[in-house]
């Protein structure tokens, strides 16, 4: 299992609390994640990766372990601290109130 | 060196400023640093209020403070330098009575008006640091621009409901704003505070961030969170800490740089587009003319689309279905029946109102101006939030 963290509004999009843990088959990839939440939360799509080529919007982040991932390629396997759960992977979005 | 001027204390400041003094990562050259500093404070509201008091408090020569708008009582939740006397008056003069009230030593720059692509340079370039307080993506990259373009540190928060992120932007080799996020979210996407609501505390807990960012980098004391983005969960009161960095193709601060000018903020974050395209394709009914065709026992379904914790707290009597379940739901509406669906200012039910138009529901519209117009036209008893 993965855990994942979403900015509040997808939480609220996706009606989820917390962290939300996922099933990732074979490698932990950011990629297998991301597939993998959005199956699961299939309202997510199109508002962390683009509908078309699946590319990271440019206003939300990836990040784990307190590195951004964000330009590592989608199939690299990530960190091993968030593939046995010790850490999760972290999705931040802007947000701009004041 | 920022506040380098002459910021020469007098016995009174001494005083005054004396558990500063003595630290000696302050001291007497600190504190005439702060003294001879220049902090432009980009907003009076949530996080522009701590940011604005404490630096008062601290010590810091000049204060500029930029807000167009006037004090409201839905801001007195969080905007702690306004009280409720100050409700109608311009915040920019509310804050610079508190600023004078806690320290006639720091001299005040007053800018009532919008910061804009036309103004923005000409402001900031007067200063040495910004403490960007905006509550909208268009401001920020407006503060983040012009900051890059006058080589001018960016100290940065922003809140939404329990959460705020910080980071210092715009430094020498640091990111700036664009380098973590490039576009904005298209409008809608992301409630502002109004929408989603925010921890009243929430903004004094980022502002303080902010404040004591901006007395580090005069002091040039301590690591600024320069190449940090820091989280905060204000409900679990959990803190993290993520590197981030320089983008070298960044639009304006990287190496081949295309934003050489401030832009078209509004344009350049979809502002205005979407609720109008929304709003403009949706048949409408005005408040008065459903009060006058439901007195009249016409047949109407009112449709209230919006949260059941806003239900809570005013509504219209009307049947509930949030608009996130709307879809699944759509079962449990007549088709056959004349729909008229409302939410709080209007643009969620004209998007419930196109999605049962695309289910094939044909006899539906949107209230124009929702519950709030409701309120304004034909029920003051109907309280506004």
């Amino acid at each position: 299992m993965i855990r994942v963290v979403l900015p509040v509004h997808l939480r609220t999009l996706a009606r989820v609390n917390g962290e939300v843990m996922v099933e990732v088959d074979g490698d932990a990839t950011q990629r297998a994640v991301l597939d993998a939440l959005e199956a699961k939360y299939p309202v997510l799509r199109g508002t962390i990766r683009d509908h078309g080529g699946g590319k990271r919007r440019p206003f939300v982040r990836f990040f784990a372990c307190g590195q951004d991932l964000s330009h590592e390629p989608p199939d690299s396997r990530l960190p091993e601290a968030v593939r046995n759960a010790q850490e999760p992977f972290l999705v931040v979005g802007a947000i701009a109130g004041g | 060196m920022i506040g380098n001027g002459s910021g020469k204390l007098t016995n009174e400041e001494v005083l005054r400023y004396s558990r500063h003094l003595i630290m000696p990562e302050v001291g007497r050259a600190g504190q005439e640093r702060l003294k001879a500093a220049r902090v432009l404070c980009v907003g009076t509201g949530g996080l522009g209020s701590p940011v604005a008091l404490y630096l008062a408090a601290a010590g810091v020569g000049t204060l500029g403070v930029v807000d167009f708008d006037v004090v409201d009582s839905t801001n007195l939740q969080r905007q702690i330098i306004h009280t409720t006397a100050d409700v109608g008056r311009p915040k920019v003069q509310s804050a610079t009575e508190k600023i004078a009230a806690i320290n006639p030593f720091v001299k005040v720059e007053r800018y009532d008006t919008k910061l804009t692509s036309a103004n923005a340079l000409e402001i900031v370039r007067e200063f040495d640091i910004v403490a960007d307080g905006t509550d909208n993506f268009p401001t920020r990259y407006l503060v983040n621009d012009a900051c890059v373009l006058t080589g001018k540190l960016n100290v940065y928060a922003s809140i939404f409901r329990f959460e705020g992120q910080a980071s210092v932007f715009a430094a020498e080799n640091g990111p700036c704003y664009r380098c973590l996020y490039p576009e904005p979210p298209p409008p809608g996407m992301v409630p502002s505070c109004a929408e989603g609501g925010v921890l009243g505390i929430l903004p004094g807990l980022l502002g303080v961030m902010q404040a004591t960012e901006v007395i580090k980098l005069i002091l040039g004391s301590g690591e600024p969170l320069i190449g940090r983005l820091l989280l905060v969960d204000a409900l679990s009161m959990r803190f993290r800490e993520l590197a981030i960095k320089k983008d070298p193709e960044c639009p304006v601060c990287g190496v081949n740089a295309t934003v050489k000018a401030l832009i078209d903020y509004d344009q350049f974050c979809g502002v205005g587009r979407e609720n109008a395209v929304e709003t403009a394709k949706v048949p409408e009914i005005e408040p008065e003319e459903l009060k006058r065709r439901l007195d009249s026992g016409e047949d109407i379904l009112v449709l209230d689309v919006r949260e059941p914790h806003e239900y809570e707290i005013c509504n219209l009597g009307a049947r509930l279905i949030p608009l996130g379940q709307l879809a699944e739901r759509v079962g449990e509406l007549d088709p056959t029946l004349e729909i008229v669906a409302h939410c709080k200012g209007g643009v969620r039910s004209a998007k419930a109102v196109e999605l049962l138009r695309n289910l094939g529901f044909h006899r539906v519209s949107s209230l124009a101006g929702g519950i709030l117009r409701w309120s304004e036209k034909v029920d003051s008893s109907i309280p506004k939030y």
